[in-house]
């Protein structure tokens, strides 16, 4: 069955409006699936796009418009009206129960059972291995779940849709935590849904991926619908100027510091640890921004957790303004200068329930002296730099309530108040609106200028290219090589990093 | 590092965060509200009696060293943990003392001072357990609790009685009409409310019981502070079943038993949360304080004790449940 011979919609939402108490979340949208189409959603945070999931899902009801499936009408009062329609949701929160075998959660709540009430394994088995043979997926299903790496646990997500008869999947950032190569599989497995006749809707903040995979894409900007677009007539730069609402220079090349310094501000001399890293030296110098490129378990988040003392290492030593330093926590990484911002904000960087001041606070907390909090100086610096980085409603309770782009700029904004001589970067950029993103960058050139020394761990080769000084790149653990700033390309970096293996193959037939 | 103001333009800020100042009815507020309306009750019902000062010093005496075993606990539970051996140590460390004192004729500072060692000793053994191995602190301090039981019965059998004189005068002096572990309450009070509420260094436990795995990235030393937590609360339990001892000059293997479930119940019922956090020494104070004036209360109203443990119950889900579903709600 060709996708393409069936153009009717398999669902459309007309004129979606949705208000929240002092904003208008979506207003008037319009939105269509077809049977066997990738669709991608693209706007910037705060776009809508959250909202619109959450009313096709059916969280909550629109306030005015109609969705239809199959040229049906249909409305949602809770999420499980959805499911049973046929809408799966696959978020970014994984929903699996991990001490689980695979089968056990596809079949989840749904498990076959015998006579006496008794779960049937043998089917329950049987029927696993069928839904996972139609998606192509290998995996046996009495692994357990959480011993499945996040890639093969976004499979079991969407076998587990797929087993529910689902004809619309919502996948929500499905790539954020992928390597490439898993994400290569995971598009495998998007192109069977996709020859299957199930709708699609891919919701991510990466174009290439995008570009990548989707058939058609819909941008909002504000709750505004901006319009539909075919992936073979549409440029990234339009998409772009859409979402942001102004026209955008990508990939801003533009040089940063000069590296005209000699005594490196930081060193690393054959550092290992007992598992993945091995015998790994380089330099960081004052005034420049050091990329640290590679795949998705390259080693580079654990190189910076052992420089930031945050994880053992076996042998090597790391030397700050040319002087040996002992690091063995955190506490005297930030005491020898180093400061670390970590790849994942929720989990290991922001104190959700607390307040702006004292997420700003804390790295700067023993700067303050121990015995009195006498919050004035803090708070005050506290104030100027939310001030500075237009965190203007810093009243907001907890940071909870703040966009992604805006926590990411208050866990910026925690460093700024220790100054740290040298400031490692973990994907700073990760999951947040462009805007945000170009402060931000804008904001680690500015710090490079003034002669911190930046060392820049990220996933999206297009930031590296647009914001490095020099490029080093890791594969499996060592350090794979340094690639001149004047020849680096997307591919060389990408040929570094990874043991040839087939890559990418854009498809736009 | 000053923040070019060309990079702060074009941020949005979610409107949805205006700020809204209403009443609250947040856990403490429900507690004190309570509260106000049992003394007003009981006023009125027994104008002779309740409101005298007698009755006050009975109903601040009741409560002192649940008091004091309180502001350690509300530290743990700020960040994140919490100790069910408290109650056991309060026993096992008024038993060593008194055995010391009596069998082991000690003098009494040395008793005392040795008391307390062991207090924090064993506070510490917890915290190093929950903070270095790794273990659970329900299932550490679970452990400790029937391991500090047991020696506290194998040292002094049901009890030591007959504490010397000089001892005992310790735990029953008055100063200004109120007995001595009022005034050890009140000390401790005001000091864990200046340290928890004023100092970075306490300041750091509510990071811990937010996100331990960020307050450790962000140079708090988690192992250490939750070690010195424990050895606090180790520490306050031994003092407090030391001073309970000297009261009533009598060294009882039991005397604490229960006490650890009652004063987790007051440090919740006083705004702090299971999860970490969240909570202050003085809602933990008043959660003390209302267990302590509805048994008061009971006892004016001839009702047995069973309907404290009900009403104290029923209060405790309510007001949780209550805060949940106001005060949180997003």
């Amino acid at each position: 069955m060709s996708a393409n011979a069936t153009p009717a919609s398999l669902l459309q939402a007309r004129g979606i409006s949705k208000s929240f108490p002092g904003v208008r979340a979506l207003n008037g949208v319009n939105f269509e699936v077809r049977p066997g189409e990738v669709h991608g959603l693209l706007g910037e945070n705060g776009a809508g796009k959250n909202t619109l999931m959450h009313i096709l899902a059916g969280v909550f009801p629109p306030d005015e418009g109609s969705l239809y499936l199959r040229g049906q009408l249909v409305s949602f009062n809770n999420p499980r009206a959805a499911q049973a329609a046929g809408i799966a949701m696959v978020f970014q929160e994984r929903s699996l129960a991990g001490p689980l075998t695979v089968a056990e959660n596809v079949f989840f709540g749904r498990q076959p059972v015998g006579r006496w009430g008794a779960i049937d394994r043998a089917r329950l088995h049987q029927g696993t291995l069928e839904v996972l043979a139609e998606l192509d997926i290998e995996l046996d299903p009495e692994t357990i779940v959480e011993d499945l790496s996040p890639a093969e646990q976004q499979m079991v997500e969407i076998a587990k849709a797929i087993s529910i008869e689902a004809q619309l999947l919502v996948l929500d950032e499905p790539t954020s935590t992928l390597t490439e190569a898993e994400t290569t599989i995971l598009f495998r497995v998007i192109n069977r849904l996709r020859e299957r006749s199930a709708g699609i809707i891919y919701v991510s903040h990466r174009m290439a991926e995008v570009f990548r995979i989707c058939d058609r894409i819909t941008v909002l900007r504000d709750g505004e619908y901006q319009g539909t677009f075919a992936r073979c007539e549409v440029t990234e730069e339009k998409l772009i100027s859409r979402m942001v609402g102004r026209e955008f220079r990508f990939r801003a090349a533009e040089g940063a510091g000069m590296s005209g310094s000699t005594r490196p501000a930081l060193e690393v001399q054959g550092l290992s640890d007992d598992r993945l890293l091995r015998q790994i030296s380089f330099r960081a110098h004052a005034g420049e921004i050091t990329a640290l490129a590679g795949l998705a378990g390259s080693g580079r988040t654990e190189l910076a957790m052992a420089i930031f003392g945050a994880r053992p290492i076996t042998s090597g030593r790391v030397l700050t303004q040319g002087r040996p330093v002992a690091v063995r926590s955190p506490r005297d990484a930030i005491r020898a200068g180093i400061g670390y911002l970590p790849e994942d904000r929720k989990e290991a960087g922001l104190f959700l329930d607390l307040s702006l001041p004292a997420n700003f606070g804390v790295a700067a907390l023993d700067r303050f002296g121990c015995w009195w909090l006498g919050d004035r100086s803090m708070e005050e610096q506290a104030a100027a730099t939310a001030a500075r980085l237009r965190l203007s409603n810093s009243r907001a309770r907890s940071v909870q309530e703040l966009s992604g782009g805006n926590q990411q700029k208050v866990m910026v904004a925690r460093w700024l108040l220790v100054r740290p001589p040298i400031f490692i970067v973990d994907e700073p950029t990760r999951g947040i609106d462009i805007g945000a993103k170009m402060e931000i960058h804008h904001l680690l050139r500015e710090l490079a200028r003034e002669g911190v020394a930046i060392v820049l761990i990220s996933s999206e080769l297009p930031e590296v290219l647009s914001l490095a000084d020099r490029i080093l790149v890791m594969r499996e653990g060592c350090m794979a090589g340094e690639i001149p700033r004047a020849e680096a390309t997307e591919e060389r970096i990408l040929r570094l990093a990874a043991l040839p293996h087939p890559l990418t193959r854009h498809a736009c037939a | 590092m000053p923040v070019p103001e060309a990079i702060t333009a074009n941020v949005k800020v979610s409107a949805a965060t205006q700020p809204k100042f209403r009443f609250r009815l947040t856990r403490e507020t429900v507690l004190l509200l309570l509260m106000g309306a049992g003394v007003i009750g009981a006023t009125l019902a027994y104008p002779h009696s309740f409101p005298t000062w007698a009755n006050l010093t009975a109903l601040l005496r009741n409560m002192a060293l649940d008091g004091v075993m309180a502001c350690g606990m509300v530290v743990l539970m700020v960040s994140g943990v919490f100790d069910l051996s408290i109650g056991s140590m309060f026993s096992m460390v008024g038993v060593l003392t008194g055995w010391m004192l009596t069998d082991g004729r000690a003098p009494i500072p040395l008793a005392m001072f040795a008391g307390l060692a062991i207090a924090a000793l064993g506070g510490a053994l917890n915290g190093w357990i929950v903070a270095k191995v790794k273990v659970n602190a329900l299932i550490a301090t679970l452990g400790t609790m029937q391991v500090f039981r047991g020696v506290a019965v194998l040292v002094g059998g049901p009890g030591i009685a007959n504490l010397p004189a000089g001892f005992a005068r310790l735990g029953q002096t008055e100063w200004l009409g109120l007995q001595s572990p009022i005034w050890l309450m009140l000390g401790v009070a005001l000091g864990g409310q200046y340290l928890l509420a004023k100092t970075r260094f306490f300041r750091k436990y509510y990071y811990i019981g937010a996100n331990p795995k960020a307050a450790l990235l962000s140079g708090i030393s988690v192992e250490r502070m939750q070690i010195f937590a424990f050895t606090l609360m180790g520490l306050l339990a031994g003092l407090a079943g030391m001073a309970f001892a000297a009261r009533v000059a009598t060294a009882t293997s039991t005397s604490g038993d229960g006490a650890e479930l009652r004063i987790i119940t007051a440090v919740i019922l006083g705004g702090a949360s299971l999860s970490g956090g969240r909570g202050t020494v003085w809602g933990t104070l008043a959660g003390v304080l209302f267990i302590s004036l509805i048994n008061n209360i009971m006892i004016f109203a001839r009702l047995s004790p069973e309907w404290q443990s009900i009403i104290i119950g029923c209060v405790l889900v309510v007001a949780v449940a209550l805060d949940r579903f106001l005060g949180r709600k997003r």
